[in-house]
Parts: C-alpha cells; structure tokens; sequence
C-alpha cells in the first residue's frame, strides 16, 4: 500500500502550516518529499521534470492547506495533489506533441531502459524499476496508481479523462509486459492459474 | 470458464500469486529523496507568492553524526536545572513569548525532552549500521533523520521566538520521529545478527 499512509503529522503542525508557518510546511515536506518526488519521478523518469513537480505540489499544498478539513488523511490529500500534478503533466507532455494522453504503446521500444538516478539497490528491484521505466509513460501511471497506491479504475479514469476500459487496458498490457520480472516456480503458476483475480 | 472470469483473465493476464509478487514488490521499491535544493526554491516561491510567513532565511539541514546536537543543547539547558531538582530552572532562558501564550505546562515540555534524550541514548546505545542494508530502510532511516534535523533546526533557530506552545509541538513530533527510527535501527541491527 501506498507510503503516503504511513506518514503521520501532528494535527498542530497542520493547523500551523494554514497559518502560513513556514517551520511547520518545512516539517510537511521532510515528511513526504520523498514519497512526491518518488511518484513524479516514476511518472515522468526526468529528474529535472519530477523536482518541478514537487515544487508545484508543495506549493499547492500551501495555497490550500487552510482548506484541509481533516476529513481524509493528510497523505491522501498531498498524494492526490502529486499524482494530479504529474497527470498534467504527463498530459500537457502529450497534448504539446500533439496527442491526447491515450494509447503511447506505439512509442516504445523494447530495451529502453534509462535509469533515472534511483540509488543503488538489489537487483530485483533495480530490474523492476528498469521495466516499469520502459513502459509508455500512461501504463506505467496506471500501474503505479492501481497497484501501488490504491486507486480503483474508476478513479484512474476520472484523474485521466479517460474510461475504466482504458485504464484496465492499460494495465493489462503492462502487466504482460511486466510478467518476465515475477519469477515464480512453473508449477505454482499452474496451481494458481484458476485463481486469477480482476483488476 | 465463465465469461466474467474469461474477461478478467484477459484483462488481468497475472495469477494472483504473480499479481501479489508484482504489488509486493512494486511496493517495495525504495523513495527517492529530491535534491536539497528544492525546498530552497519551493521556499522562495511561496514567499515571493507570500504563502508563508517571511523570516530569516534559513541555512540548508543536515543531520550530523551527533544525533541531533542542536536539540541537546537546549535539551541540556533545560535539564540540567530539572535533573538539580531545581522548582525555578535559573538557567533557563526564558521564551520570549509572554506567559499569556504559556498554555503548555513546562513539565509536559520537559518530560518530552527526556523522553527525547532517553530515546538518543537508546540509538547510541545500537551497534553502527550494518554493512549490508536494506535499500528501503536505509532510504527511510535517512529521511526520518532528515525530518528530525529540519525539526532541531527550527528548535535551536536564534532568530525565531517560540513560544512553548510551539516547542511542545515540536518536541513533541520530535519524540515521535525519534520512536521511529529507534525502531528502524532496532529492526535493522536484529536483521544483522546483533
């Protein structure tokens, strides 16, 4: 589940941050600048591009944090404002080619890896991230978004302007792409088969 | 097959045992930390946009080796005269702030920095990091170190008055940051043999 709900801040320190208090949004973002930039970084795999984004994100997030009820937790919040950010992103990227953000299957070639400065980490990991960088930007979002944040098709579609199809599509693409990586036992893959679970 | 499960399948195309070691993994990979400058700019923005409130501007954080040294200086200011059993602590410097504001009882504020001391003396008291680490704790460690150095540097900023509402705040997320990452060494040093 996503990291964004692990991190906890003292409700003093929020009502703080409405206030203006620059100690307490300094004490937000140690919080969670990583988790952000994380997210923008696997949205985007520029550096340069994913820290623009932290920057718009945590900008927002003082323009509207007095408007922050509490209703949800305040992770829920910024990574909604993070994953917002770097859609429009990804969509302005698109939309500046000339494209809608849609089916980007087209544009990649197997083998394209870049690293995008993750630090050195196991190998699994490390070939992991390499496989989901070489997805097309909209499936590697809709795999981040599912799988690793939470979100339902329904809510990816209405983040990308587009239907539940597309997002399952998407998924179900990567996920093909993605399989070499799951390195279970033969046999195991059998037994489960019957076992297939929706997305 | 039934339709609904022949549409899954192919929406899907994962067993479940794939699809849990795809999730569990994905999960797994370690957060990146932005660059140190970025706070900078962000900053800068927010206060040429005047979205917080201007003051000094600040020197970049870092944690030092000390474990929070700037904390245990005012840590020390404050105890020494609590652990001399002193009931007027003369060697307090007095928040600036007037007493209107003074709604925190200073023993709540000064049980925190103990806790707080308790809690370094329990890190120091772990063997040194292993060699061979987690990705994704060291990754965390690091930023819970991080969070705890931006909190010691807002304690021990000497041209910002606090007011003990502020500090309790503070000393407070201190604590808890603290019980963390003890946490995390603890968890680490066990997988290490110690």
């Amino acid at each position: 589940m996503s990291k964004f709900a692990d991190i906890q801040i003292d409700p003093a320190i929020v009502k703080r941050a409405a206030r203006g208090d620059s100690r307490a949004h300094e004490i937000i973002y140690r919080a969670f600048s990583a988790p952000v930039y994380s997210i923008c970084l696997r949205f985007t795999r520029v550096p340069a591009q994913a820290e623009d984004l932290v920057q718009e994100t945590f900008i927002e997030i003082m323009r509207s944090i007095a408007k922050f009820r509490g209703e949800a937790a305040l992770g829920s919040w910024i990574r909604r404002i993070a994953v917002s950010k770097a859609l429009m992103y990804l969509r302005s990227a698109w939309t500046a080619r000339g494209q809608s953000l849609g089916d980007d299957w087209h544009e990649v070639t197997p083998g394209d890896v870049s690293s995008h400065g993750v630090p050195s980490r196991p190998d699994d990991a490390l070939d992991l991230d390499a496989a989901l960088a070489n997805l097309p930007a909209t499936s590697r979002a809709v795999v981040w978004l599912h799988d690793v944040e939470g979100f339902t098709h329904k809510e990816i579609a209405v983040l990308m302007g587009r239907t539940e199809s597309f997002s399952k599509s998407q998924l179900s693409r990567a996920y093909q792409r993605l399989r070499p990586m799951l390195s279970l036992p033969e046999d195991d893959v059998r037994s489960e088969s019957a076992a297939l679970r929706g997305c | 097959m039934s339709k609904d499960k022949k549409d899954k399948e192919m929406i899907c195309g994962l067993t479940a045992d794939e699809r849990d070691l795809l999730q569990q993994q994905l999960s797994g990979l370690p957060d990146v930390m932005p660059p140190r400058a970025v706070w900078q700019r962000i900053r800068e923005q927010a206060e040429a946009e005047g979205l917080i409130n201007t003051g000094v501007m600040r020197r970049p954080m870092t944690w030092n080796g000390g474990l929070g040294l700037a904390a245990a200086v005012a840590l020390a200011a404050i105890l020494v005269p609590v652990m001399m059993n002193s009931p007027e602590p003369g060697g307090i410097t007095e928040p600036s702030v007037s007493q209107a504001t003074n709604d925190i009882p200073l023993s709540a504020l000064q049980s925190l920095m103990v806790e707080s001391r308790q809690l370094e003396s329990d890190l120091r008291s772990l063997p040194e990091e292993p060699r061979v680490r987690q990705a994704g704790t060291v990754a965390t460690i690091s930023e819970i170190e991080d969070r705890i150095a931006a909190i010691d540097y807002q304690l021990n900023d000497p041209t910002v008055a606090m007011t003990d509402e502020d500090k309790h705040i503070f000393w407070r997320e201190r604590v808890r940051l603290m019980k963390l990452l003890v946490g995390l060494r603890y968890a680490q040093a066990q997988r290490a043999g110690y």
